[in-house]
């Protein structure tokens, strides 16, 4: 039988076990440790976008397969490629697309596991705004019976409005939290905030 | 990590629940229900008839039905639907997905009568179209026009309102536990749509007869789905019910429920070296995508064909 001293030890190391690879202990140190390469994706992502709208990411768990939505104005295309395979780069450059810089993005998504980037839009007073949202699926980020698992990062345009809470705001009633794909983000900075969800998109 | 916690349990409980639903609904709701008799060769009306209609009106009042509805926007957005059809947009994150392809398809038959039903709805907080009565409870109409964070349906009023009505008037055996309409129910079981219930939907309000193969657990049985889906498209509009967790990946998990989501309209089908390409309206869009035909096998549960009353119908 365990004495109490033991018990506490095991219950120490348990707890401890549980909370070191919590989402909690992620959100609050993730962007910061990452800031550069993510910021980079966001960046490159930015500047691509207006010579071809897409979204990539990956959709196995491997981070082998590569998920392409090419937008035009009549229609979307979604395709399905290995990440080595040259119909990737013969399909960017057939929509005359950036294939140099998409294939570089997709290594820097690669390296860091960024899971899907896509440009998201919403509605402040009827006006239309867009954003930019990457997730992520750390290594750590894997606690036990959770199905949530997902860093999700929004990257906004403008500053927007928290509550002393830190969560994000719809502007137009500065009491109402903004969700966005049913979840209530949280400030990193003025223009950036996070998630930890169930789903990468 | 207890909020985590909670929501892996919630997660699992409505996974079992569904899959219970399923089990044991299937085999009733496949039989079927019989289609609503129409007079065979009624004239529907052309979209030049519903924007003529629609162009003439310039001012609506705000309703006192529907508080929360902007009638400019409302207009607006009623004159976009007619206009473009493949703008109607069920909204990011709902469960309208089914009551999209439904008013998809009505606009292409009957915009005139849509526009008019959704002007009669506004005005008059009620209306009826081919017998049937949509009488909205106060709820309903407190919300419509208040939904938030949907991406487009967020400034479209009129299929706001449209949805909600559609998903109270209708239900299912996926609505049994959550009859009444409470904020957020647009994204839950509410709104849910399963295969029999939008048929039903579609013979009750379009002009169509329609043919349905497949159900919500057991996908349909055909020597080619390829040649049945690109056949019944030569001579109708095909609406396909798949399993959209699998086109539209949206986590890693690799035991999925092997269960049709979403309701697409199909557009265009062509095949080569046993891959398919394939085109759809959803989401207001089309998307082309090319996938393997077992891939195409896994994923469609549910084909219902509709062809004109007074034409082709077998």
């Amino acid at each position: 039988m365990l004495n109490k001293k033991n018990y506490i030890l095991v219950v120490s190391l348990f707890t401890g076990l549980l909370f070191s690879c919590s989402p909690k202990n992620i959100s609050t140190k993730y962007y910061y440790e990452n800031e550069k390469v993510l910021d980079r994706i966001e960046e490159s992502y930015k500047a691509l976008y207006p010579l071809g709208p897409f979204n990539v990411g990956f959709t196995d768990r491997d981070f082998k397969t590569v998920s392409l939505e090419i937008i035009t104005d009549t229609l979307s295309y979604i395709y399905e490629f290995g990440i080595e395979e040259p119909r990737l780069r013969d399909t960017l450059i057939a929509y005359d697309l950036n294939a140099a810089k998409i294939n570089t993005l997709i290594k820097q998504m690669h390296d860091i596991r960024c899971t899907w980037i896509t440009y998201s839009d919403y509605y402040v007073d009827e006006k239309k705004e867009t954003m930019i949202l990457m997730s992520i699926k750390p290594v750590a980020l894997k606690s036990l019976f959770s199905y949530a698992k997902y860093y999700v990062l929004t990257y906004f345009p403008q500053p927007q409005y928290f509550d002393s809470e830190g969560r994000l705001l719809d502007k137009r009633k500065l009491r109402r939290l903004r969700k966005i794909n049913g979840e209530v983000f949280k400030r990193i900075n003025n223009k950036v905030c996070y998630s930890i969800t169930g789903h990468f998109r | 990590m207890k909020l985590h916690l909670h929501n892996g349990i919630r997660y699992f409980i409505k996974a079992v629940v569904l899959t219970c639903n399923i089990i044991l609904f299937t085999a009733v709701v496949t039989a079927g229900t019989p289609a609503i008799p129409v007079t065979p060769g009624k004239v529907t009306s052309t979209q030049q008839q519903a924007i003529d209609y629609v162009e003439k009106i310039r001012h609506l009042k705000p309703s006192p039905h529907w508080p929360n509805i902007k009638p400019a926007l409302f207009l607006k957005n009623l004159k976009t639907n007619i206009h473009d059809i493949a703008s109607i947009y069920p909204g990011k994150g709902t469960n309208f997905c089914g009551y999209g392809a439904l008013t998809y398809l009505f606009l292409q038959d009957d915009p005139l009568g849509y526009a008019t039903l959704l002007l009669q709805l506004y005005g008059e907080g009620k209306a009826t179209f081919r017998s049937i009565t949509f009488d909205p409870p106060p709820a309903i109409k407190l919300e419509a026009g208040e939904l938030k964070y949907k991406g487009l349906l967020d400034i479209n009023p009129a299929e706001q309102m449209w949805y909600l009505t559609l998903a109270d008037h209708y239900k299912g055996y996926l609505n049994i536990f959550n009859h009444q309409y409470d904020d957020g129910d647009e994204n839950r079981f509410w709104a849910s749509v399963n295969y029999a219930k939008f048929n039903r939907m579609t013979r009750e309000l379009l002009h169509y007869n329609s043919k349905a193969k497949g159900a919500d657990l057991m996908r349909p049985k055909m020597a080619s789905l390829y040649n049945y889906i690109s056949e019944k498209m030569k001579t109708g509009t095909v609406v396909l019910f798949i399993n959209n967790r699998i086109v539209h990946k949206k986590d890693h998990i690799r035991l999925k429920l092997g269960v049709p989501t979403h309701f697409i309209v199909a557009e265009k089908i062509s095949i080569e070296n046993d891959v398919i390409t394939f085109m759809y309206w959803d989401y207001g869009r089309k998307t082309q995508l090319q996938v393997s035909t077992d891939f195409f096998k896994r994923i469609v549960f549910g084909i219902t064909w509709f062809t004109k009353k007074e034409a082709n119908a077998e």
